[in-house]
């Protein structure tokens, strides 16, 4: 990993909120390549606090710019435990903001100045450390400087510099002016872990008691004077065009002010949201064309063309010679097809963003996972510089990737800059699922022989969906290759002497995007159920016998020895109950789950308890991490049990709660999460948790579920195979 | 002209009788707690209490509303100290925490009713939905509501 590089770029300045504090400015240069880039922006930039980490008021209060978006997982807090585990300040003084767009927040470890891939603390649990250290740091040399004494005399503690003999102190707050005027140090000394006491502690979130109270502010609830409030309609054929629609009927609607054009569709811009939303419906716009459309013989694209397609790609690659070789030898050889569908994000704040664009200024206020090009949009809009632009990011109400997109943005900017007003655009539900980056559908195909011994001899695996990496870098084209599609399937820990893994692109037309725990979502159903289906051929214990296909991996085998325990994976159950499990690797972080279940006379399916084990290396807030493990595993559990985008037509047929089913309350297991700390790991083995607990959800239950009945599902969703909860 | 009693406070307003509750406290008035999910009474996150009646306000006609008592998250504490906010805190309950707003509304009218919930009334009752997943916090979370009630009461 590349050390990063400290140095002062904006030292000092009044406090923009309190008017009397001052502030350290530490920027760090996460990249090389980079660091001519960001110096631009930054003096250019007309937000005088941009560049700044760490802002100290004269009142005491310290804020710190969180790097990443919060959308639920807890990143702002645990990034600000960071920082001030190292300042050593008082957390009851911290407060945290959200960054705006600018290079130099960008996470190292990605591309772009996003939030994804499970990475803020494995991106930015370096660079913040040091952020906090040379503050101390600093604050400690300027307290030594007005005392006359050497620094190595001054300890930093709770939100104080101390000189140890004299006993006097300052706070944090009465020495940010001269800290600021410091020069910041190289390489600041970083505290051992022993001496952390916020680090590895469940430290309360900082952004939940605003979240009980309806105070946070979300997307939704920005609200600006004079704003006007816009809702959209686009083809529901993708890509299709704007036929034809009927403006007076909707400049009658009461409140409605404008309809203007966007692209990929058309917006009504009135006084209150609901007025907008009634003139639509007044308006009543017509479509044609589009990429998914039909012709004169067919009527568009539907699920079954998907699958054929799918299949076809499979078919083309072709089956391998292992498998007339082994069952002439007579030892057992499994031919297996799975398959899952389309699913949407469904965030539950719908696309949303606010645009203020004036002649020499735009500001945005938008809930996005994607700064950078949520910037891009609004250069390439209005013509504006980096210094004319804002880019303010809200609370998000769920992102999961959908956020990484920026539609909704581009429709905001274009409307407000046409009419020079504040705009707030929001989607209808009906919008938000049937134009959404959808986790792709996809089939994958097994053949897998079984050794003399039962393990598995060749495991030959084709993978067959859309790729997300060709639709999201389109100016790139296909670059041959997908590891969002492959990621999970295309390496396993177990040892398999022969293994092998294909990919063929298939590209029906339906927009994919990045789905919470992407390629994994489907490569771990895929993977871990058929491996289960090994095990069974074998005729055996499909905890044993995972445990001893990971001789060569430790870490993966601590992992699977510990939910096993945690569950009494041997203990007998009561009629009628099963245990399933499931291990699988993704952002780095190792997880195994087990679930119980049982089904009653009438077939309907009771989930007990569900035991997770997470090992993500270093942990910030073990709290945070199992809020992250139960709740990924409900997104998949959700998504397994009863949700499918399905096609007809050329469109999504659902539209909405009623016809997209996500999981409620009811039915939802017990968890249980263990975490495996692993602190002797290097910084760059750091897992992340947000996303690693989704993939396990449907392979633990596909296994629970045959576990108990002999059944074995292999296509999603469960609800297709007359599965219910009761 | 419609009168509107919201968390003790009179508004007087000039909309149309049909318009949901919800974009009239939201865009009409500001107040921002209550959140837009569906439109169509599907996911809870615009639930508010009408004469201490939990409901959708999403699909809930202003007109029927007025000459009612409104209470809406804003009006549950000023300050974060009901029962259930707290209980929702003491076990970390929200993530992105856009739905909880409407999850609050929904388990103080739960308690109201039913002051000791059965797991069964719980599943039943607590419809609204949450992406995050954070059920088995909310279920957590509405055990220690009761608890907190029933120690404020006693």
């Amino acid at each position: 990993m590349e050390k990063f590089k400290i140095k002062r770029r904006t030292f000092l300045k009044s406090s923009t909120l309190a008017g009397t504090g001052f502030a350290i400015g530490i920027a760090f240069e996460p990249l090389k390549s980079f660091a001519a880039k960001s110096e631009t922006s930054v003096t250019a930039t007309k937000g005088a606090d941009l560049g700044l980490w760490i802002r100290i008021s004269s009142d005491g209060t310290i804020t710190l710019i969180a790097p990443s978006s919060e959308m639920g997982q807890g990143v702002n807090t645990a990034l600000s435990m960071i920082i001030a585990e190292e300042m050593e300040a008082d957390w009851q003084s911290i407060k945290t903001e959200t960054t705006p767009a600018n290079s130099d927040y960008k996470n190292p470890e990605q591309p772009l100045q996003i939030t994804g891939a499970s990475s803020s603390i494995k991106g930015f649990w370096e660079p913040l450390r040091e952020v906090g250290a040379a503050a101390r740091e600093m604050l400690k040399t300027s307290a030594a400087q007005i005392w006359e004494v050497p620094a190595s005399q001054c300890n930093a503690h709770s939100g104080k510099i101390i000189h140890q003999k004299s006993g006097r102190e300052f706070s944090f707050g009465e020495l940010a002016e001269a800290a600021g005027k410091l020069d910041i140090p190289s390489d600041p000394p970083l505290k051992s872990p022993v001496d952390y006491k916020l680090v590895g502690r469940s430290i309360p979130r900082l952004d939940l008691p605003d979240k009980v109270t309806g105070s946070a502010k979300f997307g939704i609830d920005v609200r600006i004077s004079g704003m006007l409030f816009a809702t959209v309609r686009q083809s529901p054929i993708f890509e299709g065009e704007v036929l034809s629609y009927d403006e007076t009927a909707a400049k009658e609607v009461r409140g409605v002010k404008a309809v203007v054009r966007v692209p990929n569709g058309i917006a009504v811009v009135a006084d209150n949201t609901w007025r907008a939303k009634k003139g639509m419906e007044a308006l009543n716009p017509k479509f044609h064309g589009g990429k998914t459309a039909g012709e004169p013989s067919n009527a568009g694209l539907d699920s079954l063309q998907v699958r054929q397609q799918l299949r076809s790609a499979l078919d083309v690659e072709g089956k391998t010679e292992i498998d007339s070789k082994h069952s002439a030898a007579g030892l057992p050889f499994l031919d297996l097809e799975y398959e899952v569908p389309f699913l949407a994000h469904a965030t539950l704040e719908p696309m949303n963003c606010t645009a203020h664009v004036q002649n020499d200024f735009c500001e945005i206020w938008v809930p996005t996972q994607n700064q950078e090009k949520s910037l891009d949009v609004v250069k390439e809009i209005t013509d504006l510089d980096n210094d004319q632009i804002r880019i303010n990011t809200t609370l998000l109400g769920g992102g999961f990737g959908r956020r990484l997109e920026t539609d909704f943005v581009t429709q905001a900017v274009t409307i407000s800059k046409l009419l020079q007003k504040p705009v707030q655009v929001i989607w209808m539900r009906e919008e938000d699922m049937q134009h959404d980056y959808y986790r792709p559908a996809s089939m994958s195909r097994f053949q897998i022989s079984l050794g003399p011994d039962g393990f598995p001899q060749n495991w030959k695996n084709q993978l067959a969906g859309p790729s997300i990496l060709k639709r999201y870098f389109a100016p790139l084209g296909w670059l041959g290759f997908d590891p969002t599609s492959t990621e999970g399937a295309e390496e396993l820990p177990y040892s398999i002497p022969d293994f092998d893994f294909d990919y063929s692109l298939v590209d029906p037309g339906v927009p994919v995007g990045f789905w919470r725990s992407v390629g994994s979502s489907h490569n771990a159903f895929y993977t871990e159920s058929a491996l289960d289906e090994a095990a069974h051929a074998a005729n055996q214990d499909p905890y044993e016998y995972r445990r001893k296909l990971l001789i060569n991996e430790p870490r993966f085998r601590k992992v699977l020895e510990k939910v096993a325990e945690d569950a009494n994976w041997e203990r007998s159950l009561p009629d009628g109950h099963g245990l399933g499990i499931a291990l699988h690797k993704s952002f780095g972080s190792i997880v195994g789950t087990v679930l119980e279940i049982s089904t009653n006379s009438s077939g309907l399916l009771k989930l007990h308890k569900a035991w997770i084990t997470i090992d993500c290396g270093k942990v910030v807030n073990p709290d945070t991490v199992r809020a992250q493990m139960e709740g990924g595993f409900i997104f998949g559990l959700s998504a397994a049990l009863g949700e499918e985008i399905s096609l007809k037509d050329g469109q999504v047929e659902q539209s909405n709660f009623h016809d997209y089913a996500i999981l409620r309350m009811q039915g939802v297991p017990d968890i249980y999460v263990s975490i495996i700390e692993n602190q002797a790991l290097d910084d760059d083995e750091i897992g992340g948790v947000g996303e690693p607990a989704v993939p396990l959800a449907a392979p633990v239950l596909a296994n629970a579920i045959f576990a108990v009945t002999g059944k074995r599902y292999r296509y999603l969703p469960l609800s297709k195979h007359a599965i219910k909860l009761g | 002209m419609q009168t509107l009693k919201i968390n003790g406070i009179q508004h007087q307003l000039d909309v149309e009788n049909e318009m949901p509750l919800l974009w009239v406290l939201r865009d009409e008035l500001g107040l921002t707690g209550t959140k837009f999910g569906c439109g169509i009474g599907q996911c809870g996150a615009c639930t508010v209490q009408v004469n201490g009646q939990v409901v959708r306000s999403c699909s809930f006609p202003v007109i029927a509303a007025v000459g009612a008592d409104i209470k809406t998250i804003e009006g549950l504490s000023s300050d974060g100290s009901h029962p259930v906010q707290q209980a929702w805190l003491e076990e970390q309950v929200p993530q992105c925490g856009y739905c909880q707003s409407g999850q609050i509304m929904a388990v103080d009218g739960l308690l109201k009713d039913i002051p000791k919930p059965s797991d069964e009334e719980i599943e039943q009752k607590i419809t609204n939905l949450c992406r995050c997943g954070t059920y088995v916090r909310i279920r957590r979370g509405i055990r220690r509501s009761a608890e907190l009630i029933q120690e404020k009461g006693n």
